[in-house]
């Protein structure tokens, strides 16, 4: 059995899944000042009449660090930056601990300026003076060649109580994401770490004995061990449970679009062929951008609470919203509230949609069904010229191969999964608009936990090798070790296989061979003066999001926990 | 965070699956190492610079800038026609107003082909700048555009498609033919009958830094384009002056190419040669795309980068002080041309020689000397590997009485042509006449 847990904004969910069997769920609303209480209320109710030492894993969607960054409440971090030429790394400066240290690597991580010792013992005596002990060390390349991030740690021996390592992070290349990632990374640490030793004790207490995953951007999950080093990957985890949601209850095979209606927002989320399509390179935390992997999930301003406005004989409905709709007691009308005039809805107070869609209407000298219609045009345009943009977007991507600009397939979604409070309502109006059959599938109140329990454990590693020098490198698990002239491509995808699952094992997750998908596998014919000197070789593997089950449909009853 | 003062968008499209052989420069590997600088640079996170994919030339696109033979599917593969599609691309970005600028780093490059292809010229096949300008006017209409050769060879195909063009300034800066392939590209080389002083060639001695060339910018293309006032600039945009690069003999360097990009701004750049793929293309294609977006480049710079030791000695100064200053004049005074003429037509006779192919071309240009337009002009080409063939072009501002000439010679030439081609600009025709 497995229990998901979602902490949202306002309500935390609870599920306990057996199979492909619903067994229970609960909702408690969230105190965010003490998320334990809330988990603590979910698991108890889903648990009722139930032995826990059947539970073998328990997976946790959380808002911790997304809010702790959010609200600000997170620690100093001393970043140690090492570059030399190309862009500045004062570009991407970030909180007020922010070193840069003089030494360079280039493309191939061939040192080209050793690393400034002084201006090194310089930052660390800074940061000690204004007592910091959260770090992050990153230098330019340094997936090519970690020298000059190993030797940075090293002299912060003694210093640090964490230290986040570029090179560790993310094999992929990009310096001012690699920049963003390691700051936030340690920001979260130690409120993190609480959390998790925390929550180890009180599942205790429940005599659960199951592994507990935390839930990620890219909705897998990793380990607990594992997030205690990378609690960053734990960030916006809840688009991402909704998306695994959707993947657990509906039949999910092809090409399909999810949309996510909410008060303020819409979240939308594309599936390739059932998938659901990441962020090329990663995330963006407080508009910066990072390497966290994540499900693409576009958001915009269009949800039930949206105002409507008139400026100038024009009618818009969002971005704004000034609080819930009139039906619910709001102060302005609202798209609900066009959809109760519209007779669409029926929800809350009717009369009072009536009453502010006729004030509005009447100072604009139209009909109020007029307005609720148009008003209603305007959210279903807004929301149709943001989807087609995300299918140009992701059809027009750039490719590098002639290969893929000759055979890419479109992606065509000719379903939507619409999940949300006004979900219902929607089905219809959505259906005209874009022509695509909607589903509004059961369960929704509680599809983000039912996502988190049936995920499994994602992974991925960067493996390349330079052949002509010898090299062959897996940043992200620290390898840099020679390889044989003679390594192939074919070699190379196997290693990654092999790294990957070694790598997972040690975690306690048991992957099949098949289970590992090879991303890129390139390899370039290098020449040397006029010779070919060897091969330069890039391959990735990942473990791809997906869910270990899709539930059946037996109906169950939500228990409310927390209030008596 | 970075942020692009005037927004880029890059085709980036370095066709990983694609080489003319394994060890030729022109292979897989070449733009690896720039998009290893582009990734960690993040140069697609700044604000207003973007990536995008090439679009797909199809034969149209190709036959409205070149007389192919036997056909356009004997002389373009695939790479050619997305290569092209990434010119394209650049242009649509631009002209639609998608964005500011654009770059078309593709490959394989394009501006050693000329007018007629019967094979593969210096890396060439088809000229992608010319496919690019050609969809440009179908669409936007007639334009002045100059194209500013900036790769270290001589532009030869550029310069002969546009030759008789007085709409198009080309202007090529090299190394002096006298000391590089293709061995053209001469002050004396002015432009057709038609389009006099329209072709500019400034030959560069080796070991130019980046003084003389910038000296060479400043003094000669800037005062140029003051004067033609094009609606739009396209740096054909070569990366071979490099002081690394293994084929040339510049001294160039990744801070010199930014900042001619600066004083040129181009509307858009299109990549041609530069085969210093790990010395010098991640370090000059970065430079290029900041100086393109606004953005300080000054950061920008090879490992092995030094300023003094690539200076060039003040001989070399001078030479290029000298040619500049002749070449200025050649825009302003063009000198007239020893055309030769038979009866109405001014005739060139030219063997051209491909390179890659190994094909030994034969060429008969006949131009008609209209006073009603500029002229139509049949070209009669045979080759090593094929037999004569016509292409018959109408410009765009064709005169009846050429119209009618043109035609009826296009109708007439299946009996004497293994395939004729029709490029008709005013009516926008183009097609092929195969032998009856």
């Amino acid at each position: 059995m497995r229990i998901g847990i979602d902490i949202g904004g306002t309500h935390t969910d609870g599920v306990l899944v057996d199979g492909s069997r619903l067994i229970a769920a609960a909702k408690a609303p969230t105190h965010h000042d003490n998320l334990l209480e809330s988990i603590n209320q979910v698991v108890q109710a889903v648990l009722v009449d139930q032995d826990p030492v059947r539970v073998r894993t328990v997976n946790l969607s959380t808002t911790l660090t997304t809010n702790a960054i959010i609200t600000g409440k997170t620690e100093p971090v001393g970043m140690l930056v090492a570059a030399g030429p190309g862009i500045a790394p004062k570009h991407y400066r970030i909180g007020d601990h922010y070193h840069i240290i003089y030494g360079s690597l280039d493309h191939l991580g061939t040192e080209t300026l050793a690393l400034d010792e002084q201006d090194l013992e310089e930052a660390i005596a800074a940061c000690r003076e204004q007592g910091v002990t959260c770090f992050g060390v990153a230098s330019k390349f340094s997936p090519r060649n970690p020298a000059h991030e190993n030797r940075m740690v090293e002299a912060l021996a003694g210093t640090a109580d964490f230290i986040s390592c570029g090179h560790l992070v993310s094999g992929q290349l990009n310096f001012g994401r690699r920049i963003h990632t390691l700051y936030y990374n340690s920001a979260v640490w130690r409120t993190f770490r609480a959390f998790t030793a925390a929550l180890t004790a009180s599942l205790k207490g429940f005599r659960l004995e199951a592994e507990v995953n935390i839930l990620k951007a890219d909705g897998g999950t990793m380990p607990l061990a594992r997030a205690q080093e990378m609690p960053v990957q734990s960030i916006f985890s809840g688009p991402a449970a909704s998306v695994m949601g959707i993947l657990a209850t509906c039949p999910a095979d092809q090409d399909l679009l999810m949309l996510d209606i909410g008060g303020t927002t819409s979240d939308i989320a594309l599936f390739a062929g059932g998938e659901p399509l990441l962020e090329r390179e990663g995330i963006a935390i407080q508009e910066r951008p990072t390497l966290v992997r994540a499900i693409h999930v576009e958001s915009i301003g269009i949800g039930g609470d949206s105002l409507i406005q008139i400026t100038d004989g024009q009618i818009t409905t969002g971005p704004q919203r000034l609080g819930p709709c009139m039906a619910a007691g709001g102060p302005a009308p609202s798209l609900m509230d066009a959809l109760n005039v519209a007779g669409m809805a029926a929800f809350g107070d009717v009369d009072r949609s009536r009453q502010g869609l006729a004030a509005l209407a009447a100072d604009n000298q139209m009909a109020p069904e007029q307005l609720a219609r148009q008003a209603i045009e305007a959210a279903l345009d807004a929301l149709t010229t943001k989807i087609d943009a995300l299918i140009r977007t992701v059809n027009t991507k750039p490719v590098y191969t002639i290969h893929e600009i000759l055979t890419d397939r479109a992606i065509a979604p000719a379903r939507l999964i619409a999940i949300g409070g006004p979900a219902a309502v929607f089905r219809d109006l959505l259906a005209d608009r874009l022509g695509m059959e909607v589903m509004v599938p059961p369960l929704h109140g509680v599809t983000n936990a039912i996502g988190a329990a049936l995920t499994r454990t994602t992974s991925h590693l960067a493996l390349t090798a330079d052949t002509a020098r010898g090299r062959l490198s897996v940043p992200m698990l620290g390898i840099f070790r020679p390889v044989a002239r003679g390594f192939s491509l074919q070699d190379a995808t196997a290693e990654a296989r092999k790294l990957l699952a070694a790598d997972l094992a040690e975690t306690g997750v048991t992957m099949a061979a098949d289970e590992i998908q090879i991303t890129q596998a390139d390899a370039f014919n290098m020449v040397d003066g006029g010779y070919t000197s060897g091969k330069n070789i890039r391959v990735v593997a990942q473990v791809r999001p997906a869910v270990i089950a899709r539930l059946d449909d037996t109906p169950t009853t939500v228990r409310i926990a927390g209030s008596p | 965070m970075l942020k692009a003062t005037t927004s880029l968008g890059v085709i980036f499209f370095p066709a990983f699956d694609w080489a003319i052989s394994p060890t030729h420069p022109e292979r897989e590997e070449r733009l690896l190492y720039t998009q290893d600088q582009f990734r960690e640079e993040g140069l697609f996170d700044i604000e207003g610079i973007s990536e995008h994919r090439p679009l797909f030339a199809t034969d149209q696109d190709i036959m409205r800038a070149h007389f192919c033979f036997p056909s356009v599917e004997a002389i373009c593969t695939e790479s050619h026609r997305i290569s092209a599609g990434g010119a394209i691309q650049a242009a649509r970005l631009v002209l639609e107003g998608e964005t500011r600028r654009a770059f078309a780093l593709v490959r394989p490059p394009g501006h050693h082909a000329m007018k007629v292809v019967h094979g593969n010229r210096g890396f060439c096949n088809i000229n992608i700048e010319a496919v690019m300008i050609e969809w440009i006017r179908e669409r936007y209409g007639r334009k002045r555009i100059a194209i500013v050769d900036t790769d270290c060879h001589h532009g030869d195909g550029t310069q002969d498609v546009y030759w008789h063009d007085p709409d198009v300034l080309f202007i090529s800066l090299h190394q002096d033919g006298r000391t590089l392939y293709p061995g053209s590209g001469f002050p004396y080389e002015n432009g057709g009958p038609r389009a006099l002083g329209k072709t500019i060639n400034l030959p560069l001695p080796p070991r130019t830094s980046d003084e003389g060339y910038l000296y060479a910018i400043e003094q000669v293309v800037l005062p140029i384009l003051a004067d033609f006032k094009p609606d739009l600039v396209i740096n054909s945009a070569g990366q071979d002056n490099h002081y690394s690069d293994p084929i040339t003999n510049m001294q160039f360097s990744a801070q010199g190419y930014a900042r001619l990009n600066e004083l040129l701004k181009p509307d858009i750049a299109v990549l041609e040669g530069g085969y210093s793929i790990k010395g010098a293309l991640p370090y000059v294609n970065l430079g290029i795309c900041l100086a393109m977006a606004g953005c300080e480049y000054s950061g920008v710079r090879e490992p092995d980068y030094n300023s003094a030791a690539l200076r060039e000695s003040p001989e070399t100064m001078e030479t290029i002080r000298q040619t500049c200053g002749y070449v200025l004049d050649t825009y302003f005074h063009p000198p007239m041309g020893d055309f030769e003429k038979e009866g109405d037509s001014f005739i060139r006779e030219r063997k051209i020689y491909y390179d890659t192919d190994g094909i030994l071309e034969k060429q008969r240009e006949e131009l008609k000397d209209c006073d009603q337009c500029r002229g139509l002009r049949l070209i009669k080409t045979s080759s090593s590997h094929l037999l004569p063939c016509l292409g018959v072009e109408l410009p765009i501002d064709c005169c009846p009485a050429c119209e009618r000439e043109g035609y009826e010679a296009f109708a007439r030439s299946g009996k004497e042509f293994l395939v004729s081609q029709l490029l008709d600009q005013k009516n926008k025709q183009f097609r092929y006449l195969p032998k009856k």
